[in-house]
């Protein structure tokens, strides 16, 4: 007896939970297009994912306020905000998840490169268009037809940094000859890190120090002590926001100062300015974006949107959350030219994408131009310094807003 | 080498080690009166950093005054967690605690993530950047007071063992639980007083680490692992143990993190483990081989 | 239930699974399945160490990353097919188990447990310094290039369920074989009182040695379809000690030691993962993890047999009851 009740009970369960994941699966409005904006929202990553999350709504909601896609009928856009968390197996299931039970057209992948590259396959699969802001090579470098990439390819850094450090040395008579390269051993950091190597010493610059250090390790000690050790001159992390801040308060507790050109991430942050206050102002970094490179500053349009950005959100808008916009200007501008929302045709449209206007002054250096491998090959990374408690860029000259400010010896 | 270099990195090491002491006392304490390894004992270390996080950033009382704050709190949560579930698992094999205290420190871990969120918190106190600096060395004063207190703990504990009636009462009923109710000790109260203890001591150890590590969720999982290689190093059960063991781990990651590779710093602890587990089971000061 | 209708249910069973991929179409299910099938072969595997052989390993990870990754850089660096490459991998995983389990067999209880994690920790860190040949926390991604059934590239979602399921099938075959033939009433006798079993002659070092090295091929091979079925894997996703605790937790929560007990404990396990992310999924994160462990604490405390002791009507009476023996109530 108490088996059968027992069966009967797991049966409808069993039959609830299909008949509910059924019913979730059919659309729901009609006129509403629905784009996915996948994004680490918890865990380790979540401090840049909600970045990303906010460029993108931020994005939708400025073109539903003009009027949604016109070519469509003034159709509205909406936004699926979806947690691919911090985990690569939960992320290629959630990609699952969203391509097979939500009628999304395009999707926004992840920010972070460890988890925007599980999903790629899938879109591909599930043909869906999706655009990056993340920086890994691999990306656009394994001939997938639906996956493109606006921002700067990680092994591109080392070389703005290097090409800045020269600029420095000639300009300002540092005299930097030995150069120290710290990363930590996450995929940011090793996508650019091999890069920084290389055109360091293809820059004629001498490579004293190479050394990866575990993701979130809680004593830089050790790590202080061999760059002292070093005798380095100048010092190239990769870091997040909590290793950033920890580097370099433990180099002020040593009384180790080299010149620091940040690697991005967590040198040019928010919650960089958060953590270090006024002491922050100074610091040297590269980005893959900032808001304030010429081609933006100059359009009133654009630099609108930066203000936009800072009145809703608290914050200037970041590296992560500049492209994130773009991104989804850039499906809206394929939906409007091709009057559709076929996810092939949207596809189609942004593999030979060549915009000089609103949209492509949104990525320095005032173009945005994808090539056959779906890869944006006109951007670069540019570099800023924290002047007036904000990133401003100051390098290259193309791009820059604000001269650079040698530190006061 | 460069000797600055190398006493700077010994320097380093022992004030890492000092922390590490202070992480592992408790659980050796706990392993020492009721053999049982408590695999969550890194997560009342971040639960206590949190704590501590809370009362400065709310009610403005700094972590080394509110030591004794997280310390009655910190035993409240030891006590109830002892009273709820380790009761539950004495006597029962080896598994069964293993996977409790496992599932402990998930549930633990990931209540706090989504409580707190997963950011990164972090207390301002004056003497959080200070350190003090001679002849080309320089010494973290968190790091330094860290590392005192660790000493000053390892010495009270070994008093409460070895010269109180509780202490005596604790150690009668970790040789033998039969014996000591025999003698008229009540087992369970000893039980629950050592686990209590066990995680007031990861409330201390979390307290003097939130000047110097930041608060976030899976803060504990990095001590957990080196906490118990620090215990089984140490032998387990003896405090003295811990705190030799803590220092020996905190000064060999050191060296290897400068003269060899920081990445590989962790892999040496591992080796250091296996091989004492291998060699000598019971570690430098352990009593019963087990 | 009369015993011949109980050896027709798991056919019948299997037949309903056989033929899902037929009429549900939606990949997100299909991948559900997958996941499901990979788990409870995992745990089938893990079970002849941590159930019938009582040493629980919390490392197995490793071998579920030696798969992983020997099948991806064998394809990576010689072009070569991943059902040779997994091959390699479930051989090498092999020799890892072997390097592992004979020091630390005869460490008890919590210190083989805290070896094993400490194994486990120690691939993790190997893989993620030797970025040259395992491209480190970068990852390796396994390009999608349209179907090649030889490297384990299909466009839909229904290869791979029915890899996984023969997988499952075949691993659950030859647990059936182990538990009537020698080797698992030794094994049984090993976990009811090791001592006692020794001096009756049994050489338990070795047993457990076998088991441990059959339950690593198993877990490699696993890790190798994995790394195919999803196309990208870094030493986080395939050598954390998570996914270590994933494995023993599908078995402890499914039933330790028994047949069917990992395949319950999959689809728990795997059904809540999914519906709480579906679910609560925008919010912070971290709740399928608070759910998940609270189900082990409360197993572990009231139920320490696992779920399928639910279901213990069904199974033919075998003479001595091996969840039982699991757990040392036996009388």
């Amino acid at each position: 007896m108490k088996n059968r009740v027992l069966w009967s009970v797991v049966l409808t369960v069993l039959l609830a939970f299909l008949g509910f994941a059924m019913v979730a699966c059919q659309e729901s409005g009609t006129k509403e297009i629905k784009i996915a904006d996948m994004d680490c929202l918890s865990g380790s990553n979540a401090d840049a994912g909600i970045q990303d999350l906010n460029g993108a709504q931020l994005a939708v909601d400025d073109i539903n306020a003009a009027g949604g896609i016109k070519a469509l009928g003034g159709a509205k856009l909406k936004l699926v905000a979806v947690d691919m968390t911090s985990d690569p197996k939960n992320a290629a299931s959630t990609a699952e998840r969203v391509f097979s039970t939500e009628k999304v057209v395009a999707a926004k992948c992840p920010g972070i490169s460890g988890i925007a590259l599980p999903m790629l396959p899938i879109a591909e699969k599930a043909q869906v268009p999706v655009i990056c802001n993340s920086i890994n090579d691999q990306i656009t470098g394994q001939g997938y037809k639906y996956t493109f990439q606006i921002a700067p390819h990680g092994s591109q850094f080392g070389n703005a940094q290097v090409q800045f450090l020269k600029w420095l040395n000639e300009k300002y008579k540092l005299g930097i000859k030995d150069v120290a390269v710290v990363y930590e051993n996450s995929g940011y950091g090793v996508s650019t890190a091999g890069g920084v190597k290389d055109f360091v010493t293809k820059g004629g610059f001498n490579l004293v120090l190479y050394e990866s250090y575990p993701h979130g390790f809680t004593d830089a000690s050790s790590l202080v002590t061999k760059v002292k050790a070093s005798k380095a001159q100048a010092l190239f992390p990769v870091a997040y926001t909590t290793d950033a801040k920890l580097i370099i308060s433990t180099m002020n507790q040593m009384n180790v100062h080299p010149v620091v050109v940040g690697g991005g991430a967590g040198f040019i942050w928010p919650a960089f300015f958060t953590e270090l206050g006024p002491a922050a102002n100074g610091f040297v970094s590269v980005a893959s974006w900032n808001w304030d490179s010429k081609a933006m500053s100059s359009k009133p349009e654009l630099a609108a949107i930066t203000e936009r950005y800072q009145k809703r959100f608290g914050a200037f808008m970041g590296e992560h959350a500049g492209p994130s916009y773009v991104a989804i200007r850039m499906f809206a501008d394929a939906m409007e030219q091709t009057k559709s929302s076929d996810s092939k045709k949207i596809r189609d449209y942004l593999a030979t994408y060549n915009n000089s206007g609103l949209i492509g002054g949104m990525m320095q250096p005032g173009t945005i131009k994808i090539d056959s491998t779906g890869f944006n090959g006109v951007v670069h990374p540019v570099m800023i310094q924290w002047q007036d408690n904000l990133p401003r860029t100051v390098y290259p000259e193309v791009d820059a807003s604000r001269s650079y400010m040698p530190p006061k010896k | 080498m460069n000797p600055t270099i190398f006493l700077q990195t010994t320097l380093n090491g022992l004030m890492t080690g000092g922390v590490y002491a202070l992480v592992a006392v408790g659980l050796t304490l706990i392993f020492g009166v009721m053999k049982i390894v408590n695999f969550a004992q890194g997560e009342f270390v971040m639960l206590a950093m949190y704590v501590s996080w809370m009362l400065a950033t709310f009610a403005h009382i700094g972590p080394y005054p509110g030591l004794l704050i997280v310390g009655a709190v910190m035993f409240g949560l030891g006590y109830a967690a002892f009273k709820f579930l380790i009761v539950r698992v004495i006597g029962k094999p080896d598994e069964a605690f293993i996977l409790l205290t496992l599932g402990l420190s998930i549930v633990l871990q990931n209540l706090v993530l989504v409580i707190f969120g997963a950011e990164y918190f972090s207390i301002d106190t004056p003497i959080k950047d200070e350190a003090f600096h001679m002849g080309g060395l320089s010494l973290s004063v968190p790091r330094l007071i860290a590392f005192l207190v660790a000493l000053l703990m390892v010495a009270g504990l070994s008093i409460l063992l070895n010269r109180t009636d509780l202490g005596r009462a604790m150690r009668a009923t970790a040789e033998s639980r039969e014996v000591a109710t025999l003698l008229g000790i009540n087992p369970i109260r000893c039980f629950t007083i050592a686990f209590a203890v066990g995680i007031v001591l990861a409330g201390a150890a979390g307290v003097l680490l939130t000047p110097m590590f930041y608060v976030f969720p899976g803060v504990g999982t990095l001590f957990n692992l080196t906490a118990f290689v620090v215990v089984v190093l140490g032998g387990m059960g003896s405090v003295t143990g811990a705190l030799l063991g803590g220092l020996i781990i905190g000064i060999v990651e050191a060296l290897s993190s400068t003269y060899i590779s920081l990445d590989l710093s962790q892999l040496f602890t591992f080796l250091i483990f296996l091989a004492v587990l291998f060699i000598r089971p019971s570690g430098l000061f352990g009593g019963a081989a087990k | 239930m009369n015993p011949k209708r109980a050896k027709l249910l798991p056919l019948a069973l299997l037949a309903v699974v056989l033929a899902i991929p037929v009429f549900v179409h939606v990949p997100y299910y299909l991948h559900i399945c997958f996941m499901i099938f990979l788990f409870a072969t995992m745990g089938m595997g893990w079970n002849l160490i941590g159930g019938y052989g009582a040493q629980l390993s919390l490392g197995h990870s490793v071998f579920f990353a030696i798969g992983a990754y020997t099948s991806v850089l064998f394809v990576v660096y010689k072009s070569l097919t991943p059902l040779v490459g997994g091959l390699v991998g479930m051989a090498l995983a092999v020799v890892a188990s072997v390097i592992i389990g004979l020091p630390c067999f005869r460490l008890l209880g919590p210190y083989f447990a805290l070896a094993t994690i400490a194994s486990g920790e120690i691939t993790r860190t190997l893989l993620l310094h030797f970025k040259d040949f395992t491209a480190g926390a970068n990852g390796v991604p396994i390009p999608f290039h349209g179907t090649n059934p030889l490297f384990l590239q299909f466009n839909s979602k229904a290869p791979y369920y029915y890899l996984a399921l023969a997988m499952l099938v075949v691993v659950a075959s030859i647990m059936r074989l182990m538990e009537k033939a020698k080797i698992g009433r030794y094994l049984a006798a090993i976990r009811e009182d090791q001592q006692a079993a020794e001096s009756l002659g049994v050489k338990s070092s070795q047993i457990k040695m076998i088991a441990f090295m059959l339950s690593a091929a198993i877990v490699a091979a696993c890790g190798a379809l994995y790394a195919f079925t999803v196309g990208y894997i870094d030493p986080d996703s395939v050598a954390s000690v998570n996914l270590s605790i994933e494995i023993a937790v599908v078995v402890i929560v499914g039933g330790i030691g028994t047949l069917w007990g990992p395949v319950l404990g999959a689809a728990v396990v795997v059904l809540l993962t999914e519906l709480t992310n579906m679910f609560l999924g925008g919010l912070r994160g971290g709740a399928n993890l608070v759910l998940y462990g609270t189900l082990l604490i409360v197993v572990i405390l009231l139920k320490p047999e696992g779920l399928i002791s639910f279901f213990n009507k069904f199974r033919p009476k075998q003479g001595v009851d091996k969840t039982q023996i699991a757990h040392g109530t036996h009388a």
